[in-house]
């Protein structure tokens, strides 16, 4: 049986690595697209697994100032995301010729 | 702290860690964007919750706890709110949705208020 | 007229997230509150709203039961090999009527099993709902109304 802090140790270092690779199928998302809603949705979702990786590493480092720095990316994250939704409810694209390049799986 | 609330903490991060991962994969495997939004709304919030949660249950210190449970519920609330923003914006402006979807009762609202709206002036 | 309850809760949020219970503070918070509730003071509607804590206690369970249901849901069909879905957008009839229960609705829809609010219709009788599984409609309608809006009925009137 191991003991709690050698325990929460190892899940932080795994849940890292989780985190890791979910940031980088996020970001191929972002850089593929194919339509620009969907980079701003993956753009959203960057932001809600970089508050993850803030909170493990507020774990792993013991800092309690960590939680103001992910409640202040949370805010800044749904800000943006509002303002990219409010540019596309505002005709700023052309949806048709922003899918013509798209492909379905 | 006591041991038990580290194997607490260390649980909910591994499980919110696996939230997020399906929440990617899902970005990545489905097929539209209003699907992709189901996959990023759900379980990537539930994700960044739990990790937080972790985190106030780890640092166990009221004021703190306070503050990190203040957030989670933050996110509860902003996370549905950006999510419909998104698709709303993204349906207004012509997104079509997959081809594989069955019904879409918005569409004649739609046309009839277009409609409507060139007629009006 | 200010409502008075808004003043107190938003007192209570920054005195929370700012994590010191000083006076001063508090005080501090209670100024803020009151300049943000001056400046939106033309969007707040002074609905009365009658909040019965005990349903709003059960409305808060089952939404915590759902939104674990459906993450789990949503990871299940994301690592099935096959993607067997069928999406869609159905109409839902509103029974709720004041605005703020349309929205309490809509965001507690876009976290539940398999559904997303995508928009309401303008003269607010008819919330669109984006569906993961929207094979059987009326059974996803059946589920709403049963479920959220009856709780929401419940709680706040």
């Amino acid at each position: 049986m191991m003991s709690g802090a050698a325990f929460l140790n190892m899940s932080a270092i795994f849940a890292l690595g989780l985190l890791s690779v979910s940031f980088l199928l996020v970001v191929y998302r972002v850089l593929k697209g194919p339509t620009l809603p969907d980079r701003i949705l993956a753009l959203d979702m960057l932001v809600a697994v970089a508050i993850g990786f803030i909170a493990v590493l507020g774990i792993k480092s013991g800092f309690t100032l960590y939680v103001d720095v992910a409640i202040a990316l949370g805010l800044v994250g749904f800000l943006a995301t509002v303002a990219f939704a409010r540019f596309v409810l505002s005709g700023g694209v052309d949806a048709k010729n922003d899918e013509a390049e798209e492909e379905r799986p | 702290m006591g041991d038990i609330g580290s194997y607490l903490a260390g649980i909910l991060i591994v499980v919110g860690a696996l939230f997020a991962l399906t929440a990617s994969i899902g970005i990545i495997r489905l097929p539209d964007v209003y699907t992709r939004m189901h996959a990023a709304s759900k379980a990537g919030t539930l994700g960044s919750c739990l990790m937080l949660i972790g985190l106030a249950v780890y640092i166990g210190e009221a004021a703190t706890t306070v503050r990190a449970l203040a957030g989670v519920l933050f996110f509860l609330l902003t996370a549905p709110i950006a999510a419909h923003l998104l698709a709303k914006a993204a349906y207004s402006a012509g997104y079509r949705m997959w081809q594989g979807s069955v019904s879409d009762d918005l569409a004649e609202t739609v046309q009839a208020s277009k409609k409507n709206r060139q007629a009006e002036p | 007229m200010i409502p008075f309850r808004n003043e107190l809760l938003l007192t209570l949020v920054w005195v929370a997230i700012s994590g010191s219970y000083t006076l001063p503070n508090i005080v501090f918070g209670f100024a803020i509150g009151w300049v943000v509730l001056f400046i939106v003071r033309d969007q707040l509607q002074s609905a009365r709203v009658v909040i019965r804590p005990w349903a709003t206690f059960l409305l808060a369970l089952l939404f915590v039961k759902e939104l674990v249901l459906s993450s789990v849901r949503v990871a299940r069909l994301v690592l099935s090999p096959r993607l067997d879905i069928k999406p869609g957008i159905f109409a839902y009839p509103l029974r709720v009527e004041r605005d703020f229960e349309i929205t309490l609705l809509a965001n507690l829809i876009t976290l539940t099993p398999g559904t997303l609010s995508v928009d309401v219709s303008d003269d607010r009788r008819t919330l669109f709902v984006h569906g993961m599984d929207c094979s059987d409609p009326d059974q996803a309608r059946a589920d709403i109304r049963q479920g959220f809006e009856r709780m929401i009925m419940e709680a706040f009137r």
